[in-house]
């Protein structure tokens, strides 16, 4: 027994001078539990990979990285608590969050305190708020949206089309900028429908869009809720072509649906099955290490956590507010800069541009049928 | 009121005081939170706990008395007005959804207001020429007195800490009064508190009243803390864990929803060195808790003490009184 507890205490010491030893804190704050853990602890295991490979190669300017995790349960306020304590804490830059719901809320704390943030969420308002701390991973809606919709008018040549959204910020903000953009285009909307976060039936919302006339439905939803409506879709039989963006075709969507997801496509930021080679391998990594697919969460991820790094070697020092400054107008290519994956650049709202791709669900993976220009 | 209870809440007031100094950001924010929890659980403690009505709309409450602190702030009035409109409001909509507490019990009065905070969630997501819908309302200021700030954390803190002071006091004028022991009455039973000439028809208007008029209070502090409010902040689930708080803390107990907001809040963020099992934890030691001491902590408080506390020895042949 005391034998136990010595190896124990010797097993702590060690690990708490490990700790000590890293010096650069690193916060990533993320919907590890509730409605949002389906995105969130992916867009973590990507953190955390990428983390792992940055110490194994030495680090950030000779220092180690200690990351250190917060979950957001889901909850905006919890979200602006952890975000708290997470500067309390130390840390050089935070990573997350996911939902955009708890981003606009959180923000303003990282914002106050002059710490920047990396987030994955894509919800046109975050960069629309002239916060001089906060940069995507993931370039928002509003960018996405109007290469889905020429699509879906050009390239199925649909009219009239059925919208499918769910009623929180994520969805509100993706939801209008594609009315807008469908209004300009000279789309017709013949059913609306929200959905509720946490939703679990969808049989009268598939009905509804089934029986509206549309030549096809745009859904946007968050991972859980678009699996479910794919279900109920598949089940009620629905011939329609259902198109939406990163949520609807990613891999964590496709794996819940089992099966009834083939066929869904969109536009997509990011994807595993991306015809570029470096995503190709760290997708392969993902695979490998925890058991599961990398999703576009999972890349995100891995791509914020490189990007510390390399601003940070670019201004030569861990300065918070150089570090924001030097973000605003950036751009990092994949070659002298492998984390980023592919080329990417920064705006001075930290709205961010990359090139992205068509990409249609077929025998439960996706396919990229095109690769679109950055915008 | 006993000396041993102003000596208790003269040591708790000083505790308040000096507990957040020198501490961090992160953890002065916990404690305004969990101030602003206690105030608007001390509501349904009334509602619940004294006067036996269920209400699962305290968070509908807190949301009423958010939006309207945050309309009359960004209309670049005080706080104060908020406030007091803020409470004013959920007064009379208290009053209002007491009506259905005269004809309905129990569960289905769960129903009642179960509906009535679903309602008052999709009116804040709906109305979006008010409430600014799924996006919420930004960028409320926090108040300034006389010249004095509450900007920094600190400085906001002791602010909540003045209003729970005087949110407290006021609850123990309400369950110390003729009216808290009528609230008891109409608790532990309406027919016979009807027969001494209780006004049980005023009274459960009056409990649901000002328990919703805490909620309000509440409300109207959130809205500076977090500086940002969305519907999903005030949905069933928020009801439920105010609820827990005060079940959890001991319903029915003055100090029981402190004590509840403090474990809802706190006890998370202790258990977070588990990582991935803490709200396992936490829902297994709720379970246990309820099942052993449906009286909550202070319950189990009472328990515990009456076992160790050597009883008072009664004479044997006192035992039976005069019948002897």
């Amino acid at each position: 027994m005391i034998r136990k507890l010595a190896m124990t205490t010797v097993a702590s010491m060690a690990l708490t001078s490990t700790a000590a030893m890293a010096d650069v804190v690193i916060a990533d704050v993320a919907e590890l539990s509730g409605a949002g853990a389906a995105a969130g602890a992916v867009w973590h295991d990507g953190v955390k990979m990428a983390v792992e490979e940055i110490n194994a190669a030495g680090g950030i300017l000779g220092e180690k990285i200690d990351l250190k995790e917060y979950d957001s349960q889901t909850d905006p306020q919890n979200s602006r608590a952890m975000v708290q304590k997470a500067i309390d804490d130390g840390a050089y830059v935070l990573l997350g969050t996911v939902y955009s719901s708890s981003t606009v809320v959180n923000m303003l704390v990282a914002q106050q305190n002059g710490v920047p943030q990396i987030t994955g969420s894509e919800s046109p308002t975050i960069t629309a708020k002239g916060n001089p701390y906060i940069f995507r991973t993931a370039f928002g809606a509003q960018k996405g949206l109007p290469k889905l919709v020429s699509y879906l008018k050009d390239g199925i040549g649909a009219k009239k089309i059925a919208v499918v959204w769910a009623n929180t910020e994520f969805g509100k903000g993706g939801y209008d900028a594609f009315m807008k953009i469908a209004a300009e285009q000279g789309l017709e909307i013949v059913a609306d429908v929200p959905t509720e976060q946490a939703q679990v039936d969808f049989a009268s919302d598939v009905a509804k869009v089934k029986g509206s006339g549309a030549d096809a439905i745009f859904v946007y939803l968050t991972e859980e809720e678009s699996a479910r409506f794919l279900i109920e879709a598949d089940k009620q039989g629905v011939e329609l072509p259902l198109a939406g963006d990163t949520v609807l075709v990613s891999q964590k969507v496709i794996d819940l649906a089992g099966g009834a997801a083939n066929g869904a496509f969109g536009h997509v930021g990011l994807s595993a099955e991306a015809p570029v080679d470096a995503i190709k391998e760290m997708a392969g990594k993902f695979q490998a290490k925890y058991g599961y697919g990398a999703d576009h969460n999972a890349i995100k991820g891995y791509i914020g956590a490189y990007v510390i790094k390399y601003v940070t070697e670019q201004i030569g020092e861990f300065n918070q507010e150089k570090f924001a400054e030097t973000m605003h107008g950036l751009c990092l290519d994949a070659a002298t800069h492998p984390g980023v994956l592919m080329d990417v650049c920064w705006d001075d709202t930290g709205e961010m541009s990359r090139e992205s791709f068509l990409v249609e669900v077929v025998d439960n993976a996706q396919q990229i049928s095109k690769t679109l220009p950055a915008n | 009121m006993s000396r041993k209870h102003i000596l208790f809440a003269a040591i708790a007031l000083l505790l308040l005081i000096f507990v957040p100094m020198g501490q961090k950001n992160y953890i002065i924010y916990v404690l305004t939170s969990w101030l602003m929890f206690s105030i608007a659980a001390m509501g349904l403690n009334l509602t619940l706990g004294y006067a036996g009505q269920i209400s699962l709309a305290q968070a509908s409450f807190m949301g009423i008395g958010a939006y309207i602190t945050a309309l009359v702030t960004l209309a670049g009035y005080h706080w104060v007005l908020g406030w007091i409109a803020a409470m004013g409001a959920t007064f009379v909509i208290g009053l209002l959804l007491g009506y259905p507490a005269l004809r309905v019990q129990h569960h289905f009065l769960a129903f009642v207001t179960l509906a009535f905070n679903t309602l008052v969630f999709l009116v804040l997501r709906n109305e979006e020429w008010l409430t600014g819908g799924s996006h919420g309302l930004v960028g409320m200021p926090r108040p300034d007195f006389f010249g004095i700030s509450t900007g920094k954390n600190l400085e906001f803190y002791y602010f909540v800490l003045v209003l729970f002071v005087i949110s407290a006091l006021v609850f123990s004028w309400i369950v110390h009064s003729p009216w808290g022991r009528a609230f008891k009455a109409l608790r532990e039973n309406p027919v016979r508190a009807e027969s001494l000439g209780v006004d049980t028809r005023r009274i459960t208007l009056l409990a649901f009243a000002i328990g919703s008029a805490f909620g309000g209070g509440a409300g109207a502090i959130m809205t500076p803390l977090v500086q940002f409010i969305e519907p999903g902040s005030f949905g069933l689930i928020h009801s439920l864990k105010i609820l827990l708080m005060v079940v959890v803390g001991g319903a029915g107990f003055y100090y029981g929803p402190m004590l509840g907001a403090a474990v809802v809040i706190l006890l998370p963020e202790l258990l977070r060195f588990t990582e991935g099992y803490y709200l396992m934890i936490y829902a297994a030691m709720v379970i246990v808790l309820m099942v052993y001491s449906p009286g909550g902590l202070i319950g189990l408080g009472h328990k515990i003490m009456a076992r160790v506390r050597p009883k008072k020895e009664v004479r044997k042949d006192m035992a039976k009184g005069a019948q002897l």
